[in-house]
C-alpha cells in the first residue's frame, strides 16, 4: 500500500472510519452523520478520490429556487400585484405615484405590477388616469407564484423536478441566476454526486483501524492545551514534512553589497587603511597631482564629466599647487625635466565626477604616514555608453603603499598576495603596463579556476614626480583591482547593470556564491 | 590607447621572422603592447604606452620587437645633431614670421628609393593619423602632411595668409576654395577648423614657385598631396606650435620609412624664430638629452642588485644605448623615443628589458594596522538595523535625469548638480538625495510582493556654499515602505527604533512645504539643534510622477551628522 495512514487529513481519517463498502457516500450524509460542512465533504471527496480511496458512483445534476431576502419579505407581505389587488379593493381606483407611496414600493415595481393586472384583464387605467379594478380574483399566475412562495417558506427550498409546468413557467418570473438580490427566487445549480469505497479504500480503512488512529488527534498545539494539561490526554497528528512552504520575505543584504564588505574586510585584515573623499573633484586632485599632463588625451571633454555649477573650486591648497604646477613646467626639484608646458592655472581648478579612484591616493600622500597601507572602493564616473561592460558609475578599488624600502619585488608579492586572497586565483602573471602616474607600471593577469586568464589589475610605483611634489620623499606602491568582473561571477550575472538594478524582486532573490 | 591594424606580411617582414599568435601575447608585452584580434593576413594590436608614439606603427611594433630579439640597435644616419648637420642637398624650407603666434613652426624632411605600394601608403596614412591624432591632441600640436616632392621646387615657404585672399584646390575636391570657404564647406574643414579659425591669419605651405602644398592643420593641395601607388619621391611637412613634438613627429617618420625602404633627404629648416636648438634646424635633428641614473637607484627600485653590464644588456634590448662610468648609468634616447622624463624611467625599461619573471616576488615587511572608514562603521551598524527592522538593501547609480531628481520629487534644482557635458539626458545629474532612486524602485516593482520595504547606504551629493568646491558629498541613508496600508505611524516607528538603537535624542518638528510629502505628515528629525533627517508619507503627487500606486512612507537621513 502506497499510503502513509498515519499522513492522511482527520477529515479522510473520519471519513473512511466512518463508512463501509457498498454503502453510498454523499456530502448530505456526511454533514448529517459527521457534522462536516459542505466544504469540509469537498476536501475529503477530492483528496480522497485522488488517492484512489474513493470513486464516484453516480452525478445528478438538478436545479433548485431559494428564497431571497426581498422573497422572504414577499412571502409575507405579497408580492407587490397581491398588495395593489388588495389596495383597489379596499380603496377604490388611485393613480400609479399614489400607489406607489402608499405601499412604500418602487415607481418601477408598481409599473410592472400593473402591467401584469392590466395584462390579465384584472385591473385597468379609467378616464381620470387612475387604476381600477374590473375583476374580482386575482389572474391564475400570481395566485400560483402564491402558493411558490407559501410552500418554499416552509421547505426552505423548492426542486425544479417536483414542479408543474405552470409552477415553472410561473416561478421563473420571479427567479434569476445572479444578482438575484431583488428577485424573488435564487436558482441555483446544483449536483448530487453519490461516492464509494474503493478496494484500496477499504485497505487503508483496516490499516487506519489496525493502527489506531482515530482522526482526532491533536493539531496545532495551543497555549491553552499547555495550560491544562490537554495534550496529555491524546496524541499529535504527524503533518506532511513535504507540504509546499509559505513564502517569506526577510530584511536582507545586498548581495553586492556582501562582496564589497567581503573585499574591504580582506583588505583590513591585510593591514590597510580606509580612506574616502568626496564625488566631484578638481583636475588638479584628479589629474595634474598625478602628473597627468593637462593636455593628456584621457582628461578630454569627452572622457570626464565636467561639473556645470560650480564650474571650477575657488582655490587649490598651498604649497601642493605651485609644487605641482613647478613639477609639471620643468621638473621641480623631484629630479624630472618635467613636460614641458606652461601649467594652465584656471583648468586645474575645474571641477569634475570623480573619474578614478587614484584621486584618493593622491589627497592622501600628502597627510600619510610612513609606513602605511591605504585603500578604498571608490565610485567613479566615465564618459561611456551605457551597456553590459559599462556602467554611468561604477566602483574602482585602489590603494597603496608608503614606505622607505618598498621596491618592484615588493609590489609583485603584494599582487600576487591579491590574486590569491582576494581572487582566489594560484596562477600569477605580471607584465608590464602604462599608467601616466606609475613608473614602472605593472599589471597582474591571474588564472581563475573560473574565468580563465584575465587582467586583474594595474599598479606600479608612483613617479617621483607625483610622491614628491606632494612632500614624500619615500617610494610608494599604488595598485588597483578590477573586481567588477570577480563580484558579477560571484553573483552569478553577466552585465554590469545589474550590480545596481532597481528591481525588487530581482534583488531579493539574488544571493552569493 | 591607440589601435592600429598591420599587414600581417609587412609586419613580420619587418620584425624579421614570423610569429604565432601565442608568440605574439608572450613578446608584446616588451613594447606594452596587445594583440587584440588577426583575421585574414591582417593583424590588429593595442598600444597602451601613450607616451611613446613610435610604437603606433608597423615599423614601431616590428622595431621593438626585433631589438628585444635580437639585442641590436638599430643605425639611423641621416640624423643632424647640433653638433652636426647633414647635407640637405639644396632643399631648403623657409618659416616666415607672419606665421608666428599662429602655428610657429613647420619643418619637413623628403624621401625616395622606395616605390610606394598599397599596403604602404595605407599603413603610411595609419602612422601619420596615430600622430596627429592621439600624440599630437587632434592636430592641435601635430598636423603631417606628405606630398609627391617631383612637384616641389625648393625652397618651400611656410606663412600666414589671408583667408580670404588664399584660394586652391583641396584634396577631395575640385574647385577652388578660399581658406575660409575651406573651414566652412570642406569636411575637414568642419572638423579641425576650430583650431586655427580666429586667427587673424592662416598657416600656409607652398614651393617657391607658389605651388600649393598645403592648407596645415587643415587639408592638403588636391595637387601635390595627393600621393599614390606607384610614387617613389614624398615630401613630409610636420607643423605645430612645440618644436620638440615636431621635431619628434619627424623623426618617427623617417625611421618608419627608412625601416620601410626609402632613403631619407635632409631638409635644411630655418625657423620663423630662436629655438634652443637654434633657428637653423636640419631635418631629420636629434635633439634628445641624455639621461642618467646611479647603480644604486636601479637596485633602490627594483629591488634587486643589478651589475653594470647587466643593465646595458637590458637597456640595448630596449633599443637604448647606455654607459656606464663611476657606477652612474649614462642613457642615450633612440632617435625615435622621447620619453625619459626622470631616472624611473630608465629603470623600467631596465626591468623590461631584464625580463619582468627575473624578478622574486616578496612580501613589504612593514608592519601596519588596517582599519575601516569611520563612515563605513557608522555604516555597518545601521544596516544592521535596518534589516532587522524587515528592510531590503538596495544599491544604485548615482547619476540620472532632470526627470527623476528633480520633476518627479518636486524639489527646486537650485542646490542639484549637474553635469555640463552629459552623454545622454538620462545621466546628467549626481544624485541630491537617496529617495529618488527608492521611488525608482517602487516604480518598476508592482510585480515584486507587498509589502516593500526597502533601503540604501549611498552617497548623495549636493551645492554647499561652505566648502571650497561650493558642493558636498555626504553619507545617507534613505528608506522607503509601502503597502495598502501604510502610513506616518509606521513611518514613526521605523524612524524611533533605528535612533533608539543608534542612541540618538531626537525631536521632531513639521516639515511643513516639503512637497514630497503630504502636509501634516512629514517631520523634520532634530537632533543636537540640527536636522539629520526628515520622514513621512509620500505625497501622492510623487507618487503619481514616479507612476507608483501603492502608498509610501519614506525617509531620508545624514549619518555625517550622526556618529
Amino acid at each position: 500500500m502506497d499510503i502513509e495512514v498515519k499522513n492522511l487529513h482527520p477529515l479522510e481519517v473520519k471519513l473512511l472510519r466512518h463508512v463501509s463498502a457498498g454503502e453510498d457516500i454523499t456530502a448530505e450524509r456526511l454533514v448529517n452523520e459527521l457534522d462536516y460542512k459542505i466544504g469540509q465533504c469537498n476536501q475529503a471527496f477530492s483528496w480522497l478520490t485522488a488517492k484512489g480511496c474513493i470513486s464516484e458512483k453516480s452525478r445528478e445534476k438538478y436545479t433548485l429556487y431559494e428564497l431571497t431576502e426581498t422573497g422572504l419579505q414577499q412571502a409575507e407581505s405579497g408580492l407587490p400585484a397581491e398588495r395593489i389587488f388588495a389596495s383597489l379593493a379596499e380603496n377604490g381606483p388611485q393613480s400609479l405615484p399614489t400607489l406607489a407611496e402608499s405601499l412604500g414600493l418602487q415607481q418601477s415595481d408598481v409599473g410592472s405590477a400593473f402591467g401584469l393586472l392590466s395584462g390579465s384583464r384584472t385591473a385597468a387605467m379609467n378616464e381620470e388616469k387612475k387604476a381600477e379594478l374590473l375583476s374580482s380574483e386575482l389572474p391564475e399566475e400570481i395566485r400560483i407564484q402564491r402558493t411558490l412562495l407559501d410552500r418554499a417558506k416552509t421547505a426552505g427550498l423548492l426542486k425544479e423536478a417536483e414542479l408543474s409546468d405552470k409552477e415553472r413557467q410561473a416561478i421563473s418570473k420571479l427567479a434569476k441566476k445572479r444578482g438575484a438580490g431583488s428577485a424573488t427566487f435564487k436558482q441555483v445549480e446544483k449536483e448530487d454526486v453519490v461516492y464509494v469505497l474503493t478496494e484500496k479504500g477499504s485497505e487503508v480503512k483496516q490499516a487506519l483501524l489496525k493502527a489506531n488512529i482515530t482522526g482526532e488527534e491533536f493539531g496545532q498545539l495551543t497555549a491553552q492545551m499547555i495550560q491544562t494539561g490537554s495534550w496529555k490526554n491524546g496524541t499529535f497528528r504527524p503533518y506532511g514534512l513535504n507540504a509546499p512552504v509559505s513564502r517569506l520575505i526577510p530584511g536582507r543584504t545586498n548581495a553586492y553589497a556582501d562582496y564589497l564588505q567581503w573585499v574591504k574586510d580582506k583588505l583590513v585584515s591585510l593591514g590597510f587603511e580606509e580612506y574616502d573623499g568626496p564625488l566631484v573633484v578638481n583636475e588638479f586632485w584628479n589629474g595634474d597631482a598625478l602628473f597627468m599632463p593637462q593636455f593628456h588625451s584621457a582628461r578630454d571633454i569627452h572622457d570626464v564629466y565636467y561639473v556645470k555649477d560650480p564650474s571650477h573650486c575657488r582655490k587649490i591648497e598651498e604649497p601642493w599647487l605651485s609644487r605641482v604646477a613647478k613639477t609639471h613646467e620643468d621638473g621641480g626639484d623631484t629630479g624630472s625635466r618635467g613636460w614641458g608646458y606652461s601649467f594652465d592655472h584656471e583648468f586645474t581648478r575645474r571641477q569634475i565626477l570623480r573619474s578614478q579612484g587614484t584621486v584618493l591616493s593622491a589627497t592622501q600622500l600628502p597627510k600619510a604616514k610612513i609606513p602605511g597601507k591605504y585603500f578604498g572602493i571608490a565610485r567613479c564616473f566615465r564618459y561611456d555608453q551605457v551597456d553590459a561592460t559599462h556602467g554611468a558609475d561604477f566602483y574602482q578599488t585602489e590603494g597603496i603603499v608608503v614606505g622607505k624600502d618598498v621596491n618592484l619585488r615588493n609590489l609583485l608579492g603584494l599582487l600576487k598576495m591579491f590574486a590569491k586572497e582576494v581572487a582566489g586565483a594560484e596562477e600569477v602573471k605580471y607584465v608590464p603596463g602604462y599608467f601616466p602616474f606609475t613608473e614602472p607600471s605593472i599589471e597582474v593577469h591571474i588564472k581563475h579556476p573560473v574565468l580563465g586568464w584575465f587582467e586583474l589589475g594595474g599598479s606600479g610605483i608612483f613617479r617621483p614626480e607625483v610622491t614628491k611634489s606632494l612632500g614624500l620623499d619615500v617610494p610608494v606602491l599604488a595598485w588597483g583591482l578590477g573586481i567588477d568582473r570577480m563580484a558579477l561571477m560571484h553573483l552569478g550575472l553577466n552585465d554590469l547593470r545589474e550590480l545596481f538594478t532597481p528591481d525588487i524582486e530581482s534583488v531579493r532573490m539574488r544571493r552569493g556564491n | 590607447m591607440p589601435k592600429i591594424e598591420v599587414p600581417e606580411k609587412l609586419f613580420f617582414s619587418l620584425a624579421g621572422r614570423e610569429y604565432t599568435d601565442d608568440e605574439m601575447n608572450d613578446i608584446f608585452p616588451v613594447a606594452k603592447a596587445e594583440l587584440d584580434g588577426r583575421e585574414e593576413g591582417s593583424i590588429k594590436i593595442e598600444l597602451n604606452d601613450t607616451n611613446r608614439p613610435d610604437l603606433w606603427s608597423v615599423a614601431g611594433v616590428a622595431r621593438a620587437l626585433k631589438t628585444y630579439e635580437s639585442g641590436e640597435i638599430p643605425e639611423y644616419n641621416f640624423f643632424s645633431s647640433a653638433s652636426k648637420a647633414m647635407d640637405c642637398g639644396g632643399r631648403v624650407h623657409i618659416d616666415d614670421e607672419s606665421a608666428l603666434g599662429i602655428r610657429d613652426f613647420s619643418i619637413s624632411f623628403a624621401a625616395d628609393g622606395c616605390r610606394v605600394t598599397e599596403d604602404l601608403l595605407v599603413n603610411l596614412i595609419q602612422s601619420q593619423e596615430k600622430l596627429c591624432q592621439n600624440f599630437g591632441r587632434k592636430r592641435k600640436t601635430i598636423a603631417i602632411g606628405i606630398f609627391r616632392s617631383d612637384l616641389i621646387k625648393y625652397p618651400v615657404h611656410y606663412y600666414g595668409a589671408d583667408p580670404d585672399k588664399t584660394a586652391f584646390v583641396p584634396l577631395g575636391m575640385t574647385e577652388k576654395l578660399t581658406l575660409r570657404e575651406i573651414l566652412e564647406k570642406h569636411p575637414k574643414g568642419k572638423e579641425y577648423g576650430h583650431i586655427i579659425a580666429d586667427k587673424p591669419r592662416y598657416p600656409y605651405l607652398t614651393d617657391d614657385e607658389g605651388e600649393t602644398l598645403s592648407f596645415s592643420p587643415i587639408i592638403n593641395s588636391a595637387r601635390a598631396g595627393a600621393v599614390q601607388v606607384g610614387d617613389e619621391n614624398l615630401f613630409v611637412d610636420i607643423s605645430g606650435p612645440i618644436i620638440d613634438d615636431i621635431l619628434l613627429a619627424a623623426s618617427i617618420l623617417a625611421c618608419d620609412m627608412a625601416d620601410l625602404g626609402f632613403r631619407i633627404l635632409p631638409v635644411k629648416v630655418t625657423l620663423a624664430r630662436d629655438t634652443k636648438y637654434g633657428r637653423e634646424i636640419t631635418v631629420p635633428y636629434y635633439f634628445q638629452q641624455e639621461t642618467s641614473c646611479t647603480l644604486d637607484f636601479v637596485e633602490k627600485e627594483l629591488g634587486l642588485k643589478l651589475s653594470a653590464q647587466e643593465c646595458i644588456d637590458a637597456l640595448r634590448r630596449m633599443g637604448v644605448r647606455a654607459s656606464v662610468k663611476d657606477d652612474v648609468i649614462t642613457v642615450r634616447c633612440p632617435e625615435y623615443r622621447n620619453d625619459f622624463l626622470h631616472a624611473v624611467d630608465i629603470v623600467e625599461d631596465i626591468m623590461i628589458g631584464h625580463g619582468l619573471g627575473r624578478f622574486e616576488p616578496v612580501m613589504p615587511s612593514d608592519f601596519t594596522l588596517g582599519y575601516l572608514s569611520g563612515a563605513e562603521e557608522y555604516s555597518r551598524k545601521v544596516k544592521k538595523i535596518m534589516v532587522g527592522l524587515g528592510f531590503q538593501e538596495m544599491m544604485y547609480n548615482y547619476l540620472g535625469s532632470r526627470k527623476e531628481y528633480v520633476e518627479n520629487m518636486h524639489i527646486s534644482d537650485e542646490k542639484v548638480v549637474f553635469i555640463a557635458n552629459p552623454m545622454s539626458e538620462n545621466y546628467e545629474v549626481v544624485r541630491p538625495s537617496i529617495l529618488p532612486s527608492l521611488l525608482e524602485s517602487e516604480s518598476v516593482s508592482g510585480h515584486a510582493v507587498y509589502p516593500h520595504r526597502i533601503f540604501e547606504l549611498g552617497k548623495v551629493c549636493y551645492k554647499d556654499d561652505s566648502d571650497n568646491s561650493g558642493t558636498v558629498t555626504k553619507n545617507n541613508l534613505g528608506f522607503l515602505a509601502a503597502d495598502n496600508q501604510i502610513g506616518f505611524n509606521e513611518a514613526s516607528s521605523y524612524v524611533n527604533t533605528l535612533l533608539y538603537f543608534l542612541r540618538i535624542d531626537y525631536t521632531l518638528e513639521p516639515a511643513d512645504g516639503d512637497q514630497r510629502f503630504i502636509e501634516g505628515r512629514a517631520a523634520r528629525v532634530i537632533s543636537g539643534g540640527r536636522q539629520i533627517g526628515v520622514y513621512g508619507e509620500v505625497h501622492p503627487q510623487v507618487l503619481e510622477s514616479w507612476g507608483c500606486s501603492m502608498p509610501a512612507v519614506m525617509a531620508e537621513f545624514d549619518l555625517d551628522l550622526m556618529h
